[in-house]
């Protein structure tokens, strides 16, 4: 971890000294909506990291996180409007809600600030959006479990929280994964909202009233409390699809060293919040820089599964740091 | 009328046990039930908590159960950090912390005369605060033996259930068998004539807002250890829950009135009318709207009967 980290550091030094004449004076701000679980935790502490090492290097004067307390997209708007009177050169937006900040984001335009949304992001067309194609990463669920499982059977979906556009669009994924392979059913659903107590406890409400289960899909953050359900049932363990996080990688290492148990797992990384900002520094470099970035996904499977584990800490998410040329290999495949 | 309120919330339970088990022709039955005393039993915790709080008469709630629950859980796992015969250690430390809580929330309410409803809303976004710069969301495993506990049974009874069963006992010997539960029911019937009648009234409110973050943190520090440790959203639900089960068990919103029995029926019903929704394959949405609906028709059920009486 540290030679990766250093080495990012060492790179981004080197590509921060060929491009801090355009961006040395310029400010950005994090407006984060979110801070109460350990993703968006770990999405912080990279976007501290990325943004410390970039204003001592003189990329940038200045890079400063907010997070709002409530969640609130009211609060939201007016801390967007606070950047503006700040005077920041541009804004990365976690944002609470795809459209009812976009009257505050427009404003930030009109003020000749840059908008960059990123992860949550927002529909007006003045800023940039940084976004994951959610559908894909169902749609790649479903392949890998047909991969394994090619005789099919009884899914379980676990969802993510309802209303929220991630949710559905990782939902939509699956089911078109399933109505791909036919062999597949989905027999029951339940709503885990991204949390392992959550998920283990709406899991072991449904498990009664459901056949045998072949594997469960989900959306990150509740494939250990799916598992624990399953466990509490007395149920042989499915097939359950990973989200990264550090305890669903620990159980299903343990599963594996014990019975040789194999899955994969995937989610975004928090470490797009670096990514947004190298994206950021380019634009006010005067990069042209299309408004639609998609960002790749980060899938371990079972080789890659020793390593994500050696470089997650204790408790934490899977994650990757950006680098500058990281974010110019992603405006170049969006062009 | 003779029909007691609690009634109501333990026939709802037993109606949605019912349309579940119908779903899987009896097979599930016994599967079900077990979940259902393990996580109602979080559910029951937080909701006797909150009940003693409505209790004390109108504007007394506690907005910090889940704020108390996450930075109970993550203190006392943090202290923990895994090594095995430490989960008395942790539970002292949850206690503690909940106690300090309590403390925080009474001072807030009696020193500074706010109205509960803001103290205890502002004070968890310290808790929460407090939570999230203790340990930045990293979620550290509970001890294998806690772990093993708050997952295990005895007599083919989850031990959460026996813990949440032990303490509604002894809420109700408390409200019903000493002079200090007379106190709280007299306080929140009418403060102002609890007050005149000699009882000690400040002394009651301060023993019920340490009394609710004691239970809130004993429900965090068990629920951290139940799921393989504490998340930062981990209290989240358990904000509307605890209100939800004190009315649906036939509590009065308005105090004065309180009811062991129910908050234990109610607790079960909000995990039974979720499985059982769930089981039939019902959207968010209509989930929402059925769980809504549902809750509205028993406390309707439920006061009438009382205003009968």
């Amino acid at each position: 971890m540290k030679t990766i980290m250093t080495g990012a550091a060492t790179l981004a030094l080197l590509a921060g000294a060929a491009y801090a004449e355009g961006t040395a004076d310029k400010r950005i701000a994090l407006s984060n909506n979110y801070a109460g679980n350990s993703w968006r935790q770990a999405m912080l502490q990279t976007f501290e990291e990325t943004a410390s090492a970039a204003v001592a290097d003189g990329v940038v004067a200045a890079a400063d996180a907010f997070t709002t307390s409530e969640n609130q997209t009211t609060e939201q708007a007016a801390q967007i409007q606070n950047m503006i009177l700040q005077g920041y050169d541009a804004i990365l937006l976690n944002a609470a809600s795809p459209t009812a900040l976009n009257g505050a984001v427009k404003e930030a335009c009109d003020a000749g600030v840059k908008v960059i949304s990123f992860d949550s992001i927002v529909t007006e067309p003045c800023a940039w959006r940084i976004a994951v194609d959610f559908v894909e990463m169902g749609r790649q669920e479903m392949d890998y479990v047909a991969s394994r499982l090619p005789e099919g059977g009884n899914l379980l979906e676990i969802r993510g929280l309802a209303g929220v556009s991630t949710d559905d669009a990782i939902s939509k994924g699956i089911h078109e994964g399933v109505a791909k392979h036919s062999q597949f059913e989905i027999v029951g659903a339940v709503h885990g909202d991204w949390a392992q107590d959550v998920a283990q406890k709406a899991v072991a409400g449904i498990l009664p009233s459901l056949p045998d289960i072949v594997a469960v899909v989900t959306q990150g953050g509740d494939g250990y409390g799916a598992a624990e359900a399953f466990a509490a049932a007395g149920r042989p363990t499915p097939l359950i699809v990973m989200g990264n996080r550090q305890d669903e990688l620990k159980w299903w290492a343990e599963q594996r060293d014990a019975n040789g148990y194999e899955t994969m797992s995937v989610s975004i990384a928090p470490g797009v919040a670096s990514l947004a900002f190298w994206v950021a520094q380019q634009i006010l470099a005067g990069e042209e820089v299309p408004k639609e970035l998609t960002v790749p996904f980060l899938t371990i499977n079972q080789d890659g599964l020793d390593a994500a584990l050696e470089t997650t800490p204790e408790g934490s998410v899977a994650n990757v740091s950006y680098s500058l040329d990281d974010a110019k290999a992603v405006i170049a495949g969006a062009k | 009328m003779t029909m007691k309120p609690w009634v109501w919330a333990w026939t709802a339970a037993a109606l949605a046990f019912a349309a579940t088990v119908l779903l899987t022709s009896g097979r599930g039955a016994g599967e079900l039930a077990y979940a259902a005393l393990s996580f109602g039993a979080f559910a029951a915790i937080v909701g006797l908590g909150q009940m003693l709080v409505i209790t004390l008469g109108p504007g007394n709630v506690d907005l910090s159960i889940p704020a108390c629950m996450t930075l109970a859980g993550t203190l006392a796992l943090k202290a923990m950090g895994t090594t095995d015969g430490t989960a008395f250690l942790g539970l002292a430390v949850a206690l503690a912390t909940g106690l300090a809580m309590g403390c925080a929330n009474f001072v807030l309410i009696w020193l500074l005369r706010l109205p509960p409803i803001i103290a205890t809303l502002a004070a968890s976004l310290i808790y929460q605060s407090l939570a999230i710069w203790s340990n930045r969301g990293l979620r550290i495993k509970p001890p294998e033996g806690l772990a093993d506990f708050s997952t295990g049974r005895f007599i083919g009874v989850p031990n959460l259930a026996w813990i949440a069963l032990g303490l509604a006992i002894l809420v109700w010997l408390l409200l019903e068998r000493t002079i200090w539960g007379r106190w709280l029911l007299a306080s929140g019937q009418n403060a102002r004539a609890a007050r005149l009648a000699g009882i000690p009234v400040q002394a009651v409110r301060a023993a019920t807002y340490l009394s609710v973050a004691v239970f809130a943190a004993l429900a965090g520090y068990l629920l951290a250890s139940f799921s393989g440790g504490a998340a930062l959203n981990m209290g989240a639900e358990y904000l509307l829950m605890s209100i939800a089960v004190v009315v649906i068990g036939g509590s009065s919103i308005a105090g004065g009135n309180s009811n062991v029995p129910g908050v234990i029926g109610a607790a079960l019903f909000m995990f039974l009318v979720v499985s059982m929704l769930n089981s039939y394959g019902a959207g968010a949405g209509i989930k929402s709207v059925l769980t809504g609906t549902i809750i509205i028709a028993i406390v309707i059920a439920a006061s009438t009967r009382r205003s009968r009486q």
